[in-house]
């Protein structure tokens, strides 16, 4: 744990927010010290701001103390992305959470970032609309955290990750300089500065306003429970449909660990003795639903599926999702801690995949069970593990690291939706060269060139961009840059 | 005109672009040259540099849905090797000539955006050369991944002034099974309701698009969906908006119908795209081009001079967009010595 921060310092943050909004008691800050991976930092103090005008006077407080300033949302990332080191100053705008607009027109929302992402899907509904990234952890995680770490979801399959739906932002940067990016006008002349924001995990400043596109709730939807007697037919029948020309709303497999551990959790009468099954949703028009739907279940019955149980009513289809969504509560019944990987591989490289996998847990004499984001080929294989365990946890490491490399072997990348934070942030140099390194550490330094947001992330250290040199000639009349 | 450069290989264009910077020489990077007006009208470098060597297909997975393809390599090219596989790149109805690395330079996102997402939406790798010859790869090949920083987002809309790109991992859809525009005439009130109308759906459309006089509507799916919805007939593409310079207009979509209540008092030919909010707009003279841009401000949007003869072009761009601090450092750090595109950006010093 970190020593007390001097108290002047708490005192000149105080000033700004007020009484109760500045933490600085040890046990306190060790909760903000962690995300939902299995990081630990060291915390300063967090500051809780609840306007933009505060978030400014912090992150300029933090300047002038020469402070490190790690963004906060509900900390539930998977990747240490929020974890503080060396004692940095942690911002949650946990307590910035207004919907501050909803236009059915667009549609669209406009949002503070501390609103959680199933918040704003319940605002909406009875418009008929729906918020569509939609990551397992919906009910805690918000839509800042979610920008920051380009979240995803069972429902990112056909409707795109949280790029494809952020219209617009305001971003506080590191010298306290505000900046609204992007809009609901589309295409604003110069760089994506938006598009890059997103995914920037909290490096590129603290967003402090999001506008969000919102969907139509379609028509119709059927929800298919498909039951496989091998993990392999069930991979074959991921990519035949695909290749039969259906991109399903979402496609999630679970194998049959997983399973299991699920239906004694969740009684959803899953079929306990698949090998794998796969949850497939189509939706749209009536017609799209039943064209579709009759691909995915001769696709999945050629792959050699055991059973097809198409979801009867919505209490059902609600049972089963139910039943995807709570697999890491029902893994917590098996083990003390797990550690939940995320990479991706192309889909027609699953099955292969999936046995390296089996292999590696065998190898190392852990627990691996498997639930995911088939469609994309982004897996999450979970490790079950005991932390007081010494010897497994260096096992877990290990197995973690076999699990990537042969990802990125099979023609795959480090991260599907987690991000890259602490976690995988000294594999970046299996996928990319000191070359490209370097570019990325330019771009991120053109945002903050000072690097004390949320530094030591997503870039291995060491990773340099150099001197950047801008030729401040004169510019001619009608020029910007 | 000094002779051209016409690189064979994403390492040659790179080589090419670190001699140019090492003797200070700037460069035009040219695709189709179908939207090379686009921009400043600036001196032309004198040089140009040509993608169209850069033309193979590294790999084209058709069970991934994922094409990665050299950028010079012509959109129509593309599309006949995608149809064949029964898949499509949704841009791949730029006009005929557009390369792959011209549309994604330009930012030029297809008709269907509305149903497909923009272009940027499609770009999952991209191998950039930088303005002083580095070959930066960034992005990943899957169809889903979170790699790093965005790189491909900023190379996407930059005309070329960060660097060439020279080959892209793009993420493709199936084709629909059936396709078909249908159209309406009337009031401009009448067709505003029925374009609502439709974009509410369902079917969801993939374009409803407001031209002066006509109302059109762009169905996909299976065969059963695409048919005329109430108040429309068969008919085929609206003909893109003719005039001596286009500039195109970027609002709310809300704010899409009052744009094109303007546009037709004021008698200017116009594509405007509900739900979207971009609208081309054929211009003939500066003043119209001044116009239309207070008209988009107004309504909380932007134009800006996709294609005019230079006497259009006095100020292409209009106001700087809110970062240009970042964007200068970005330019700074991709293209140190300003080489690129000189003409076409207004950051070009
Ligand atoms: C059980 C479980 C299931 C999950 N399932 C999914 C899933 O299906 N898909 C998925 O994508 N993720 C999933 N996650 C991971 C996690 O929920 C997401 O990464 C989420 O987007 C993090 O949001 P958060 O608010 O908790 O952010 P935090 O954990 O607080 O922060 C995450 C990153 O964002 C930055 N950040 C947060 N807020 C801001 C801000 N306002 N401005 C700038 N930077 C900011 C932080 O610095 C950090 O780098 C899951 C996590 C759990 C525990
Ligand atoms: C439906 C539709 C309608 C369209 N209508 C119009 C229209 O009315 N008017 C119009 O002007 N355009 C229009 N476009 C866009 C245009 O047709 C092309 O799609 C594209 O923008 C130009 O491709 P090109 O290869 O000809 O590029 P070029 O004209 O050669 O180049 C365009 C710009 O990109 C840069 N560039 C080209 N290749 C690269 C590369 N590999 N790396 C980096 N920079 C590069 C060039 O330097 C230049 O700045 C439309 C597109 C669509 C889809």
């Amino acid at each position: 744990m970190a020593t007390a921060p001097a108290p002047r310092t708490r005192d000149r943050f105080e000033e700004l927010l007020g009484p109760g909004r500045v933490i600085d008691h040890p046990l306190e800050r060790r909760l903000y010290a962690r995300d939902g991976s299995i990081a630990q930092g060291e915390c300063g103090l967090v500051v809780l701001p609840e306007t933009t005008a505060e978030v400014v006077a912090c992150v300029r407080l933090a300047a002038e103390l020469g402070l490190p300033v790690v963004p906060r949302g509900s900390g539930t990332g998977l990747c240490g992305g929020a974890v503080p080191l060396d004692g940095a100053l942690v911002m949650s705008v946990a307590r910035m959470t207004r919907i501050v607009e909803i236009d059915p027109a667009v549609p669209c929302a406009r949002v503070e970032p501390g609103v959680l992402n199933l918040d704003l899907s319940t605002a909406v509904r009875h418009l008929g609309l729906h918020y569509a990234p939609d990551p397992s952890s919906q009910g805690a995680c918000s839509i800042g955290g979610n920008v920051a770490t380009n979240a995803g979801g069972p429902h990112c399959l056909a409707s795109g990750v949280t790029a494809q739906h952020v219209l617009g932002m305001e971003i506080v940067l590191a010298d306290g300089e505000v900046l609204r990016l992007g809009g609901t006008a589309p295409d604003p002349p110069g760089y994506d500065l938006r598009g890059f924001v997103v995914g920037g995990e909290g490096t590129l400043g603290v967003v402090t306003e999001v506008t969000v596109r919102l969907s139509r709730t379609p028509p119709a939807v059927r929800t298919m429970l498909l039951d496989f007697p091998t993990v392999r037919a069930a991979g074959e029948a991921v990519g035949g449909i695909v290749a039969a020309g259906v991109i399903p709303a979402a496609m999630e497999m679970m194998d049959r660990l997983m399973t299991v551990a699920v239906e004694e959790f969740v009684h959803a009468g899953l079929p306990v003795d698949a090998a794998a099954i796969l949850l497939v949703e189509v939706d749209g028009t009536p017609a799209e639903v039943a064209a579709n739907a009759e691909v995915v279940e001769r696709v999945a019955r050629e792959a050699g599926a055991r059973g097809v149980r198409a979801a009867a009513d919505e209490a059902e289809r609600a049972l089963l999702w139910k039943a995807r969504k709570s697999a890491f509560g029902a893994v917590a019944r098996i083990a003390p801690n797990y550690y939940l990987h995320d990479c991706v591989v192309p889909r027609t490289r699953l099955v292969e995949i999936l046995e390296r996998i089996e292999a590696i847990a065998a190898e190392h004499d852990l627990v691996i069970m498997n639930v995911f984001h088939a469609g994309d080929g982004n897996l999450h294989p979970l490790i079950a593990f005991d932390r007081r365990d010494a010897a497994q946890v260096a096992r877990v490491h290990a197995a973690g690291a076999a699990i990537i490399e042969a990802c990125v072997a099979a023609g795959g990348v480090l991260s599907g939706e987690h991000g890259i934070g602490l976690e995988k942030r000294d594999f970046m140099p299996l996928t990319f060269s000191d070359v490209d390194l370097a570019a990325q550490a330019c771009a991120r330094d053109a945002f903050d060139p000072t690097g004390r947001m949320n530094p030591a992330k997503v870039l291995p250290v060491g990773s340099r961009c150099g001197e950047l040199v801008l030729d401040a000639g004169a510019l001619p009349a009608g020029t910007w840059l | 005109m000094s002779a051209a450069l016409a690189p064979a290989t994403p390492a040659e264009a790179a080589e090419a672009l670190a001699g140019l910077t090492a003797r200070g020489e700037p460069v035009d990077v040219r695709g189709g040259g179908t939207r090379s007006a686009r921009g400043w009208p600036g001196p032309v470098a004198g040089r140009e540099l040509l993608t169209g060597g850069l033309r193979r297909v590294v790999a084209h997975e058709p069970a991934d849905l994922t094409l990665t393809v050299e950028a010079g390599a012509p959109v129509a090219d593309v599309a006949a090797l995608l149809a064949a596989a029964g898949q499509c790149w949704p841009q791949a109805d730029a006009r005929p000539g557009s390369t792959v690395g011209g549309v994604l330079a330009a930012a030029a996102s297809g008709r269907s955006r509305l149903r497909d997402g923009a272009v940027r939406d499609s770009v999952l790798e991209v191998v950039l050369a930088t303005g002083d010859g580095r070959l930066v790869t960034a992005g990943g090949r899957t169809v889903k991944g979170v790699s790093g920083f965005d790189i491909p987002r900023l190379a996407v809309g930059s005309l070329g002034t960060l660097g060439v790109i020279v080959q892209v991992t793009l993420k493709l859809w199936p084709l629909p099974p059936a396709r078909g525009w249908f159209a309406a005439e009337g009031a401009l009130a009448d067709r505003v309701v029925v374009g609502e109308a439709a974009l509410a759906g369902p079917p969801r459309p993939g374009a409803v698009i407001l031209t002066p006089g006509r109302l059109h509507v762009e169905l996909t799916g299976p065969p059963e969906d695409v048919r005329p919805p109430a108040g429309l007939g068969p008919s085929g593409a609206p003909p893109a908006p003719a005039g001596a310079g286009v500039v195109e207009a970027g609002v709310p979509p809300p704010a899409v119908a009052d744009l094109a209540r303007r546009l037709e008092a004021a008698g200017l030919p116009y594509e405007a795209r509900m739900g979207v909010g971009t609208c081309l707009v054929a211009v003939g003279a500066a003043e119209e081009v001044g116009r239309v841009r207070a008209w988009a401000a107004e309504l909380g949007g932007h134009a800006v001079v996709a294609d005019a003869p230079e006497e259009l072009r006095a100020d292409p761009w209009g106001p700087p967009p809110p970062g240009l601090a970042i964007m200068r450092r970005l330019r700074a750090a991709f293209d140190p010595a300003g080489i690129l595109n000189r003409r076409f950006l207004p950051w070009s010093a």
